[in-house]
């Protein structure tokens, strides 16, 4: 009997916190369908009937269809450029102990510690200089580095639980270590890849404030900055509607991403905030 | 295995070194020159590039707005710890010791803000603190407490407390599960010890579970504070600009305003300097105070 109290007592501030954090995401949705007489009438209340008119207006006067593109090319690009650049090096890090690999994983790592702010100011002159600035090539090779020692400190952690057994047979069949590390390491780091990979997608694509910094034309906008754009707007015009359509459009992948991959994005957080 | 050592090295460039210049040319480049570019004056072009020795420190030093962005840095980390720790340890306890049939429902609900881009969650409250449309202002209109609506973000003195909860709201559910995993791994047998003992389930929380996890609540304080002084800018400037009347502005979003609005890069890159000793010191002190025996039975 005690034990149904308190577990009734529990359950309630659990269903409030559930309540606070659904209602907003669920009610944006539910936004992004309505017309704005209908959120000025009644803002928090279900639509009269769904109407796709918000997305075609995002799509039509503020060309939120650009801005998709342009976040999936940074996401992709600067994804697929951090497996590049942290996969070999996270495996000399991990298996070819060499004088130095230690300090050179300790740089890495700190490195995700340090306010990157500072640099943001010379990293808009060395882009400038580039021609990387106000790009969204630029952007990805930027976001690719600002991820990379999260990225080899998964992968290492990763690579240390392949046994070393594999290795050294495929070295004694004659393998090169080009192929050991193409043919071995990485598929059988396919698990952890596929996380770090994950993480940074996500990161990519909710990005904000870099963006705002190294990108200026309106045609570069990823959705993160089309959004801000779109809501500076809604200030003055009050357009709420085209807002809610384009919000739900920032967060439906993310929402999908998270459905399948639910456990790893989870682990790979906790992780990585535990070596923070 | 047979190969010459001039093959082993020229394999080990091949990992390495892409990565260490692209790291070099991305990540310390930008932050070592920005420390020399905080002894410049600077508005962006290089023709006028003069150098000034300390006068950005000292410019810093008497900047009136400078003491209100730290105030306003320090107490979102006091806020957030205190508000992320108290809801994500009573949570973690409650979902760990109460074997809830439900409590997975629970963990992926509150940890799905975390992946929320910060964009999106800021416009959302936005719209919470909303003056005329808001939820918070017909919430309390409607338990008759007119007299308590306000423009949140439009008030001086509530802009600032505003922006607590959506971090809160957002963060919550990382800690949420480093703590559950904390708990998880405290023996069984601790808890029947005590309960042997007449320990009741209060007591227990005190003298067994908090001690047991003291790594994770450690972990996660820091992590909280590192993150807070690293991007709280990044809510800021999207929900209030540094507004109204710079009653909002942190280090970070002065820094914006100082390097990217008003191009005076060379003080903006001494604001950047501020910033990394700060967080540095910070970091330094709180790991000194919250060192403790580790805690074994």
């Amino acid at each position: 009997m005690k034990r149904i109290i308190t577990q009734t007592g529990i359950r309630i501030p659990l269903i409030i916190w559930s309540i606070a954090v659904l209602y907003p995401i669920i009610w944006m949705f539910i936004g992004s369908f309505k017309t704005n007489a209908e959120i000025y009438a009644n803002p928090w209340g279900l639509p009269e009937s769904f109407g796709f008119q918000n997305f075609v207006q995002a799509w039509s006067e503020y060309n939120i269809n650009i801005s998709i593109f342009n976040s999936l090319i940074v996401t992709v690009v600067g994804a697929l450029l951090t497996l590049v650049l942290a996969i070999p090096t996270a495996y000399a890090i991990e298996r070819l102990k060499f004088r130095g690999s230690n300090l050179l994983f300790t740089i890495y790592v700190s490195a995700m510690m340090i306010p990157m702010v500072l640099g943001w100011i010379p990293l808009f002159f060395l882009l400038m200089r580039l021609n990387l600035l106000d790009n969204i090539f630029g952007l990805a090779i930027v976001y690719a580095i600002s991820q990379l020692p999260f990225s080899i400190f998964v992968l290492t952690s990763f690579m240390g639980t392949i046994p070393k057994s594999l290795e050294e047979s495929a070295a004694i069949d004659g393998m090169s270590p080009y192929g050991i590390l193409f043919r071995i390491i990485t598929p059988l780091s396919m698990s952890g890849i596929i996380t770090v990979t994950i993480m940074n997608a996500i990161q990519f694509w909710n990005e904000y404030f870099m963006a705002l910094i190294f990108l200026q034309s309106e045609e570069n906008y990823t959705l993160a900055l089309a959004i801000d754009f779109i809501s500076n707007e809604a200030q003055y015009t009050n357009n709420w509607g085209t807002l809610f359509a384009s919000l739900t459009i920032a967060v439906i992948p993310v929402i999908i991403l998270y459905a399948i991959f639910q456990r790893r994005i989870a682990k790979g957080m906790t992780e990585g905030a535990i070596k923070g | 295995m047979v190969q010459s050592n001039k093959q082993k090295y020229t394999f080990l460039a091949f990992c390495l070194i892409p990565t260490l210049v692209m790291f070099s040319i991305f990540t310390l480049y930008p932050l070592f020159s920005g420390l020399y570019y905080s002894f410049f004056e600077w508005s962006g072009s290089s023709a006028n590039k003069e150098f000034i020795g300390f006068s950005n420190y000292i410019k810093l030093l008497n900047d009136s707005i400078i003491p209100d962005t730290i105030i306003h840095d320090y107490f979102l980390v006091a806020t957030k710890v205190i508000g992320i720790m108290v809801l994500a340890l009573f949570f973690a306890v409650a979902l760990t010791q109460l074997k809830l049939k439900e409590a997975p429902f629970y963990r992926i609900i509150f940890f799905f803000p975390n992946i929320m881009s910060v964009v999106v969650i800021g416009i959302l409250w936005m719209f919470i603190y909303n003056p005329s449309l808001g939820l918070v202002n017909s919430g309390l209109e409607f338990l008759g407490l007119e007299d308590w609506t306000r423009p949140w973000l439009g008030n001086e003195t509530w802009a600032l407390p505003s922006l607590v909860l959506p971090s809160v709201w957002a963060g919550i559910g990382l800690f949420l599960l480093l703590l559950m995993g904390g708990i998880s791994n405290v023996s069984k047998s601790y808890y029947e010890a005590a309960e042997l003992d007449g320990a009741s389930e209060w007591q227990q929380f005190w003298k067994v579970t908090l001690p047991l996890i003291w790594p994770q609540i450690k972990v996660s304080i820091l992590y909280i504070v590192i993150t807070t002084l690293n991007g709280s800018f990044i809510i800021v400037q999207v929900m209030t600009g540094g507004g109204p009347n710079n009653s909002t502005h942190v280090m970070g979003s002065y820094l914006y305003q100082q390097a990217f609005v008003q191009y005076n890069f060379g003080y903006g890159a001494t604001i950047g300097v501020m910033i990394l000793i700060l967080s540095l010191i910070t970091v330094l002190i709180l790991q000194l105070f919250m060192r403790r025996e580790k805690v074994e039975y």
